[in-house]
């Protein structure tokens, strides 16, 4: 049995994340305890006996169907910063492709107030804009919110789930999910496929979030829950936790009052915790603009004079009604036309 | 003293065989007894039974004569009926050679032993193919349960004659109804209108659900008109499925091969157009516009509940209608066109006239044409209206062109399994994308130009482009079409 083919067997029995390493640190390969399993010298449940002992080709068949990649530690899309914690995880299922270089974390508490969420999403968005990616857990609240804040900006972002690849959870986050794919980022679980949303898995789950993230950022918290295991997670890898400051007594905001009098950065609007991150990340390439004037816009301004229809434009340009309708789709898209009633408009200001 | 001939109730569009049995014995008194939960024009059957028989040269028995209409815990309405019931009597009274009435009868009785036409002839003769018994049906009926092969269907026009057919083994050849000489509407009359045609020619290809804006006069009617005729031809069983809820309500479909086209006003009500009625359930506008189209003129004039009752059906393709105990299902896989104006004056964006609308009504307006129904819109396209000139420009490609491309594009799609219009984000997700699509999209999200519900509404659009471009890879063009008809009602 080759090592790769075993730790992707044993991942496959979704055990606790301490007992996966126990049992590799005792038997010292992970052919090892699959062996053990399967022969019964490790007290286990028969459900995972079973999923243990399913083949490894039919697993990554399975994942192929899927389109989830089961990424290994040590090996070069697993990142090296996160293989370097004490409890790594052995090995990651993953959609998209997960970044290498570090992001930074916003995480928080699911029961967030609207002022929580509003902090988030700039957070997240900010983050965006500066160019990196923003890793959180998918969660309803706060981490959603810092999702939807990334998206909206257009960059990459990493979520880390507490249940399997394809269980939708929260469901009504399954299309911010999808968004977070299209936009070339990623979502990583330590669980096998089909694992459902159980408690005793997520706060081991947050240490890959820290894991992955050069700071993190705690929106709201209360004094114990998710975010605070990610904050502990942070302090004992080392990493830098900001904590956004609450009203005194409001349970929400207790868990990262007592963060900051601890010893985390306090952090204030967007553009603070920007220029604070800067200090940890380097400096943001604020880009005027990234994006190429395409060929066609000139022409097409010209013809549009101050406005045109679509016929209109088509005779001007002398065009066919697909070639038509194909340049309008793709100067919209750009946003430099715009459909005004009957006209197209040159859009308004200029970029 | 005992005779049973089989008729056919509706459920929904479902032919059930309802056994007509009828029980003659001595009596002091001649009495006519109907059972099995007939409603009151079945009760009136009596009489128009006794006096169609004595009209035909039959002598009705004076004798206690019980009717039962089996199975009788189901609702039975209409005068259908009458000739099954006529035709048991006779045989209880032995006046039909022995196995006679082993036939599916139909038909209202006139007093002078007529037959008049009466609704669900092709369910009689659905029913009476799986019996493996012939059929007998008034004239009128008789042409729409010919649409079926397999089944002896006997036309018969009087009592007498009914009596002769139930006798004689296989009945005339009926033909089926005479397709009515097209007038078909061609795209070819349409002038300019360039993307919209384009949106027109995609939608027909993808089944989406098609929104068209524009100011009154600027052809949204007239090209939505023009969809059936670019719409591929319907299979014999998706006209089969048609014609069955078509003939539900009682009405003969003419070309059987063709989509359907509905246009209900909006002054419509709900039981008109989602099924319904009173007693036995009626299929309504949507049903009749299965495999169809289904144009919502004025779509914001519609009131918002009866918009709102049609999301499920337009679905789940199909609609349950609940009425007295009875649940029926109709059939509702129907492709939606809306038209609307821009602003309740109607010129708002209008390059020739100006709107007269204030600000506040003209956004009333436009909050009435957002809602869940109006998200299922696929594509929306601005219908601009012409200039004098461009009226008399030339003509535009005809429909028989446009056509050939659409159910070249259909093709591909039935050999992936499904209609582009049903596509859900997994299935989109495992297409073909090209990066530069992609990054497209991309661009349009982060322009802010694309709502979330937006995002998989594109693709499918896209989709739907590529298979007119007969291209298994999603580009960048295909892309960029399906953006440019993301429109914001």
């Amino acid at each position: 049995m080759n090592t790769d083919d075993a730790r992707l067997q044993l991942a496959y029995g979704g055990l606790h994340p301490d007992r996966i390493r126990d049992l590799i640190a005792e038997r010292r390969s992970a052919a090892a305890v699959v062996r053990a399993i399967g022969a019964g010298s490790v007290r286990t449940t028969d459900r995972v006996r079973a999923a243990v002992a399913v083949d490894a080709a039919v697993r990554r068949s399975e994942l192929q169907a899927l389109g989830v990649e089961f990424v290994a530690k040590g090996q070069s899309a697993y990142p090296e910063h996160l293989a370097e914690l004490p409890d790594a995880p052995d090995a990651l299922f993953v959609r998209g492709e997960l970044p290498l270089a570090p992001g930074v974390a916003v995480v928080g508490t699911r029961r967030c107030t609207t002022y929580g969420k509003r902090l988030a999403a700039a957070y997240g968005q900010a983050i965006g804009e500066a160019g990196w990616c923003l890793v959180s857990g998918l969660a309803r609240g706060v981490d959603g919110a810092a999702h939807e804040g990334t998206v909206a900006s257009g960059a990459r972002g990493v979520a880390v789930l507490g249940c399997g690849i394809d269980v939708a959870y929260p469901p009504e986050h399954a299309f911010l999910g999808r968004r977070l794919l299209d936009l070339a980022g990623a979502i990583v679980t330590e669980y096998p496929p089909g694992t459902p949303p159980e408690g005793w898995r997520f706060p081991p789950r947050n240490r890959i979030i820290s894991g992955l993230a050069a700071a993190v950022v705690v929106v709201e918290a209360g004094v114990k829950g998710g975010a605070l295991i990610t904050a502990g997670a942070a302090l004992t890898q080392g990493v830098p936790v900001f904590a956004v400051p609450g009203d005194v007594g409001r349970a929400s905001s207790q868990g990262t009052n007592l963060l900051i009098r601890d010893g985390a950065h306090p952090v204030l609007d967007a553009d603070d915790l920007i220029a604070e991150l800067e200090l940890i990340l380097g400096p943001v390439q604020r880009s005027v603009t990234t994006d190429q004037v395409p060929a066609e816009v000139g022409p097409v301004l010209v013809a549009l004079e101050d406005g045109a229809s679509a016929d209109e434009l088509a005779a001007r340009l002398d065009m066919g009604p697909i070639d038509l309708v194909r340049l309008i789709g793709k100067l919209i898209a750009g946003g430099w036309i715009a459909e005004e009633g009957d006209l197209l408009v040159p859009s308004v200001p200029a970029r | 003293m005992f005779g049973s001939t089989t008729s056919v109730a509706l459920v929904g569009v479902e032919p059930q065989p309802v056994e007509v049995e009828a029980h003659v014995t001595r009596a002091a008194q001649s009495k006519f007894i109907l059972v099995g939960l007939p409603d009151t024009a079945i009760r009136e059957a009596r009489e128009r039974v006794r006096s169609a028989m004595q009209s035909s040269g039959h002598h009705f028995p004076s004798r206690c004569i019980v009717v039962n209409l089996s199975p009788a815990d189901l609702p039975k309405s209409g005068s259908a009926y009458d000739l099954p019931m006529a035709i048991s009597v006779l045989a209880a009274s032995k006046m039909l050679p022995v196995g006679a009435e082993a036939v599916v009868a139909l038909g209202e009785l006139a007093l002078d032993g007529s037959i008049r036409p009466v609704r669900g002839g092709l369910g009689a003769a659905l029913a009476a193919r799986s019996l493996g018994r012939p059929c007998l049906l008034p004239p009128e009926s008789a042409a729409e349960a010919a649409l079926l092969d397999g089944v002896d269907i006997r036309p018969v026009a009087d009592l007498a004659a009914a009596v002769r057919a139930t006798a004689v083994a296989p009945g005339a050849v009926v033909e089926p109804p005479r397709p009515p000489e097209g007038h078909t509407l061609d795209l070819a009359d349409v002038r300019g209108q360039m993307a919209a045609r384009r949106a027109l020619e995609i939608a027909a290809a993808g089944g989406h659900h098609l929104l068209m804006t524009g100011a009154p006069g600027s052809g949204k009617t007239m090209l939505a008109r023009r969809l059936p005729g670019v719409l591929p031809p319907l299979t014999p069983e998706e006209g089969f499925e048609t014609a069955l809820a078509w003939a539900a309500a009682g009405r003969p479909r003419g070309r059987i091969d063709r989509a359907p086209f509905r246009s209900p006003h909006h002054s419509a009500t709900l039981a008109a157009i989602v099924g319904g009625g009173s007693g036995v359930p009626v299929p309504g506008e949507i049903s009749l516009a299965h495999r169809g189209v289904l144009f919502l003129d004025e779509v914001g004039e519609f009131p918002p509940h009866l918009l709102d009752a049609l999301r499920q059906p337009i679905e789940e393709g199909s609609v349950v209608v609940a009425r007295k105990g009875a649940a029926v299902r109709f059939p509702s896989a129907v492709q939606l066109v809306g038209a609307t104006n821009p602003c309740p004056c109607g010129y708002s964006g209008d390059r020739l006239v100006g709107c007269r609308c204030s600000q506040r009504v003209a956004d009333r307006y436009k909050q009435r044409l957002s809602g869940p129904l109006l998200d299922r819109f696929d594509l929306r396209v601005r219908v601009t209206r012409l200039e004098a000139g461009e009226l008399a420009g030339p003509r535009g490609e005809a429909s028989a062109e446009v056509r050939r491309r659409v159910v070249a594009a259909r093709k591909r799609q039935h050999a992936r399994g499904s209609l582009n219009r049903e596509l859900v984000g997994r299935e989109l997700d495992a297409m073909a994308w090209s990066p530069e699509a992609k990054q497209l999209l991309t661009v349009a999200v982060r322009r802010q130009a694309l709502t979330g519900r937006g995002w998989d509404r594109v693709r499918r659009v896209a989709a739907t482009v590529a298979d007119l471009d007969e291209s298994e890879l999603i580009g960048e063009d295909h892309m960029a079409e399906a953006l440019a008809f993301r429109g914001s009602p």
